[in-house]
Order: structure tokens, then sequence, then C-alpha cells
């Protein structure tokens, strides 16, 4: 039996063309929002993902550092490094930053300090350059900053020279990630105090103003070893981190850590699932609804298509009936027709992902599960529409081609 | 000539038409009772109105009768205005079909919509392509068998109609009104053809005309009024 649907399909190339381009837009919207959604997760859990650390330590009663804020004393990786279990501990704390090019332009980022001299930032997926040598004056910024290796970057009072570009380094948010080490992420911090800051730091003098040492610095010298210690102290960070060393076990540490009255643990997992449940859950939810309502439309665009293609074959079909055709060769008419038009429309969407994907100023990922994914629904699509078709198809009477 | 020429194809027994019923009732068409043989062509004609159609499409077997029995090719089809038999199956293998116009279909070509007459059939379409190329050269039509039915001419277009109705070798051709958008040379070209057919096919082929000019080509003329079908005296 030769091919009725490739043959009514060929009579009207271009129709069908068009019509599986429009088709496919719609699918690679689909398939769009299946890529942010999965970028939004990868996104959210970048930071811990890139840190590690099998626990977080955090201000007592708070999410942080994503969910929530959080400050702790930078002294506290001190006392944690002296825990049992704990192999190594390190600072974390991040900023955000909206600075003011020369040109007017505004560059805003995500400042994240890694611990000097434990961590350099090795374990950043470098793209260019290197990870920092110095303690000081050098950064590590993600490509999407836009900013190359050797470019100079004045934050604050000093200047910083970009020594590596990564990529794929952004926040929760979608900003692009910038790696200091953490006393010249702190001291930008400080430099580029907002108001609240500044307050902040005026308080700190008069607090300093108010203690006897702070008044007559050489009491501290008469006092010798019963000197309570200074109120000055460095500024707090965001957490600390916590590599537990091989042969202890994560919990046994945690256990021991949660008992101290100031500060709350989260393993690295219970960050991620903060990050995806709570931080981006609203956000996912969102995409995930707004996915489903397309798939939902085009499910609608793509009956109606079928079922005016079939209308159009009205005659043609009445006149099969006429000449004894059985149902399977009108069957096979609608249906197949109906998934070349959707696995072409598929392999539109496939196209434009490739092609337009990666412009996205956010991270799309699609995964080949996802291009399966969208493959099957495409072709349970087609199915349901060829069936809207063929309804109208079967009800075809051979006498309207005598009313013709 | 066809080894089938002379046997009785069609048989009808008492088949009658009523559309509607109380007050829009309408006796389409009277008991009818008419047979027709193999290879020979039977004319149609009588006012527009009489039952021509109604008449046409019952044998076509798309429309059920009222009341009656019909035979094709000696088989039981309709009995007592029942079907006995599978309909489709019975269009598909024993009736051709040609009207007045939108015969083919637009997607196909030429030979493509002589060929399905066959493939709908099982035929394999290499044996289906070869036959129909043939039937077509026979009937003029060698340079236009890739041409879709918009590019043909009308007289092109019926003579492709009338390959379609004959290349599967059906018992009974019905053919309603085939030259009405043809003028009076083409249509008496279709008529030849449809005589040469009947023969060569051994079909009964029954065409509906208003063409009285034509009509010397046939064997047989019936006329229809009122529904009611009767033998034309030549005059
Ligand atoms: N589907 C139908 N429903 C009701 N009446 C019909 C229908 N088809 C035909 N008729 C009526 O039956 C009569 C015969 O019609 P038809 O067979 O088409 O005549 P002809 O082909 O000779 O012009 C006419 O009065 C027509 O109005
Ligand atoms: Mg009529």
């Amino acid at each position: 039996m030769m091919d009725l649907a490739v043959r009514d399909i060929r009579n009207d190339l271009s129709r069908f063309l068009l019509t599986a381009a429009g088709l496919g837009m719609l699918m690679s919207v689909v398939l769009a929002m299946t890529g942010i959604y999965n970028g939004m997760v990868v996104d959210a859990t970048v930071l811990p993902d890139t840190y590690g650390g099998d626990l977080w330590v955090v201000q007592k009663g708070t999410q942080g550092p994503f969910a929530e804020s959080s400050r702790v004393p930078a002294l506290l990786a001190d006392r944690v490094r002296a825990v049992p279990g704990v192999a190594r501990t390190r600072s974390y704390m991040t900023l955000n930053v909206q600075h003011e090019l020369e040109d007017g332009e505004t560059l805003r980022f995500m400042l994240a300090g890694l611990s000097w001299p434990d961590d350099l930032g090795n374990a950043l997926p470098l793209a260019q350059g290197r990870a920092l040598r110095q303690p000081h004056y050098e950064l590590v910024a993600d490509r999407a900053l836009g900013l190359p290796v050797g470019a100079s970057l004045r934050l604050g009072r000093d200047d910083y020279t970009i020594v590596g570009v990564t990529s794929g380094m952004v926040s929760s948010s979608g900003d692009p990630l910038v790696f200091a080490s953490v006393s010249d992420a702190l001291r930008i911090q400080n430099d580029l105090a907002s108001e609240a800051l500044r307050l902040e730091r005026e308080s700190r003098v008069s607090r300093v103003r108010r203690s006897p040492y702070g008044r007559d610095p050489a009491s501290l010298a008469r006092a010798g070893s019963a000197a309570p210690l200074p109120v000055t102290a460095p500024p707090p960070v965001t957490a600390i981190l916590v590599d537990v060393a091989a042969g202890s076990d994560v919990e046994a540490v945690k256990a021991s850590l949660q008992g101290w009255p100031d500060i709350s643990v989260y393993t690295i997992d219970e960050q991620r699932e903060l990050l995806v449940r709570g931080v981006i859950d609203r956000a996912r939810r969102q995409i995930g609804l707004f996915r489903a309502l397309l798939v939902l439309i085009s499910a609608i665009v793509m009956g109606l298509i079928v079922y005016t293609m079939t209308l159009d074959k009205m005659l043609s079909l009445s006149l099969l009936k006429l000449l004894g055709a059985k149902q399977r060769v009108i069957l096979r008419l609608i249906l197949e027709e109906s998934l070349l038009l959707g696995v072409s429309a598929y392999l539109v969407a496939l196209l434009i992902g490739e092609l337009a994907f990666d412009l996205f100023p956010r991270r799309v990922l699609v995964q080949d599960m996802d291009r399966l994914a969208l493959l099957g629904v495409i072709l349970g699509l087609s199915i349901a529409a060829g069936m809207v078709g063929l309804r109208k198809a079967l009800a075809a009477n051979p006498n309207e081609v005598l009313a013709s | 000539m066809n080894e089938r020429v002379g046997t009785s194809v069609l048989r009808l027994t008492g088949i009658s038409k009523v559309y509607g019923e109380g007050p829009t009732r309408v006796d389409a068409l009277r008991p009818t009772t008419f047979e027709a043989r193999a290879g020979e062509v039977v004319a149609i004609v009588g006012p527009s109105g009489s039952g021509k159609s109604t008449l046409l499409t019952i044998i076509g077997l798309i429309n059920p009768p009222t009341a009656g029995s019909l035979l094709i090719n000696g088989e039981p089809v309709i009995t007592d205005g029942v079907a006995v038999t599978n309909l489709t199956t019975m269009r598909r293998r024993e009736l051709g079909y040609v009207f007045q116009r939108s015969n083919l279909i637009p997607f196909l070509n030429a030979e493509e919509n002589v060929r399905l007459a066959l493939e709908i059939d099982g035929v394999p379409a290499g044996q289906a392509r070869g036959r129909a190329r043939e039937l077509l050269e026979s009937l003029g039509l060698a340079k236009r068998l890739g041409a879709l039915p918009g590019k043909l001419s009308g007289g092109e277009q019926q003579r492709v109609a009338i390959a379609r109705a004959m290349i599967h070798q059906p018992s009974v051709v019905l053919a309603d009104e085939p030259t009405a958008a043809l003028d009076s040379g083409r249509g008496r070209q279709v008529m030849e053809l449809f005589r040469d057919s009947a023969h060569a096919h051994g079909a009964a082929v029954l065409v509906v005309t208003h063409d009285h000019r034509t009509l010397d080509l046939v064997d047989r003329v019936l006329e229809m009024e009122d529904g009611v079908l009767s033998e034309k005296q030549p005059d």
C-alpha cells in the first residue's frame, strides 16, 4: 500500500514545514523550561558543591548560610578544629557586590571567600588562568562576569587582579561568583561598607572607647595575663566548613558540635536540601507549573492542527471510503501524519535548543533523559491529536463525494 | 473482449427508497426491478430530481434502500433491504465509480490515483504500478502519469477517473453525469471510452446523462420519471 500520509504532506510541503516549525518552537519552550528547571537546581547547589565540607557550622537557630543569613565569629574555626574527628576547618563567607565600572556599567556578582592557605581554589572549574597564589589582591572570577584573566578590578580601596576564570560558577540567584581569600573578602566587605556597616563600625569604635583598654591601652600591659580578651575581634564570617577526618563518623562529629550553645550544624546534604526545597522551591514549582501549562497548550494546539488537517482532507477520506478502503488505511493516514508532524516538531525543538540555549543568560541544562521524555510527550500528544482527527475522519461519508 | 461479457452482473428486485417521513416523505425510488449484463452500457436519463442519483447510490452501496434485494455478480448483497455481506469489501472489489467532478484524490498523481484502487485491495505496489501505467497509456495519458489532478484538464481527469473505476475489473461501473463538466466533443470521447472499456473489462456500466447526443453510443437507455424506471423505446 502506498504511503498516503507522505504523499499528502509532500503535496503541501511548505505548509507542513511551517506548521512543524511553529509547533517545534512551542516544544523548544517546553524543552527550555526543563533546562532552566534543571539549571536552576544545579546553579543553586554550585556553592555547596564547590566548597564541599562534610559539615556546615552556622549561627545558632538559623538555616544559613544560603537559606538565611548567618554570622559566626571567625575564631570559631579554631574551636571547631579542636573537636575530635575534625580534620580541617575553613571559613566561609559570601558578599553580594554591586560594582560600578568607570564606563557606568554595573557589575553584579557574589564574592566568595577562600580559606587561605588551606583552600586556594584549586577545586574550582578553571577555564583559563590559575588558582590563587597569593593571600591578597588576586581574584578568580566566573566567565559570566565578562572580565578576562589579567583584568584588574578596583574594589574598595585596593586593586585586584583576575588570575583565573571559571565557567558555570553562579550563585543561586544566577549572579557570577568571584573568589578571593577570606581576608580580602572581609576587607572588601569592610571597604564597600554600606551605611549600616559604617554604623556598625562606629559602634564598634565607641565600644572600644568605652572599654578600659580602649581609653588607656597601657592598662592592658599592666593587667598582664589576667587581662580579659580584647573586645575587638576579627570580623565575623558566614559559616565554618568542617572536613571530618577519614575514618571518623560525620554524624558523631555533628552530634558533638550540636551540643554547643552558639551554633547550628548541618551536613552538606542538608544544605543542598535547604537550597532546593527552600531557597529555590517557589521558583522551581513556578517553572514546573509553567511547563505543565505549556504541554497542555501544545496538546490543544496539536489537536487543533491535526483536526484542521483532517478537515482539509474530508473529500479524499470520503473518496477512500467510497472506493472501499479499510479503516486501517484511514487510521494510518491520519495517525502517520500526526506522528510525522510531532517528530518534525521535535527535531525543530532539538535544533532550536542546540542553537539557542547557550545564549540564555542563565544555565539551561538539557539532559538526554529530558530529550527522551520530550519525545515521549510529543509522541503521546501526536497519538492523542491523531485520535481527534480520526474521530472526524471515520465519520467521513462516501455520499459527500457526490454532494460536492 | 472480456470472457464475462453477456453474463448477468447486477440484479435489482423491488428496490425502493423513501427519504424522510410524514409530511416530508419523498418516494425517491419506487420499487424497481432491473438487470444489467457484463459489457453493456446502460444510460439513465430523466429530469432533475427524478431519482437517478438515488438509484446509483443504492447500487453503489453507499445509500441503503428502504426495501428490495440486490445481487452483484450473482452474490446476494442486500436481501429485503438488509445488507447480507460486507459492503466495504463489495465496493472495493465489484464496483467502480465516476462522478461529475472531484473523483480524484488531490494529493495523488494520475498514476497513484489509479494504483490506489488496486492497492487498497492488497495488490503489491509494483504490480499495481505496472497495470496502472499500462491502462493510462492505453487511454492516451502516457505523458500525464505524474501530474496531480489539479494540473489535468477536465477531460483528462475523467479519463483518469474511468481508469481508476475500471482497473480492478469490477462487475459494475457507476457514472453519475460524468460528462456534465465537459464540452460535447470531450463528452462524446468519454462515452466512447465507457463503451470500449465495458467490453474490454467485462463490466456493466450505468451512466446517468443529460446529453442525448451521445445516446447512440450506449446499448440501452432507461428513463427515470418520479422514481419510476422504465425502458425507453428507441425513437
Ligand atoms: N438525502 C436525501 N434526503 C432527502 N431527500 C432526498 C435526498 N436525496 C435526494 N432526495 C430527494 O429525492 C429525490 C430524487 O433525488 P435524486 O436521486 O438526487 O434525483 P436526480 O439525481 O434524478 O436529480 C428528489 O426529490 C430529492 O429532493
Ligand atoms: Mg443527480
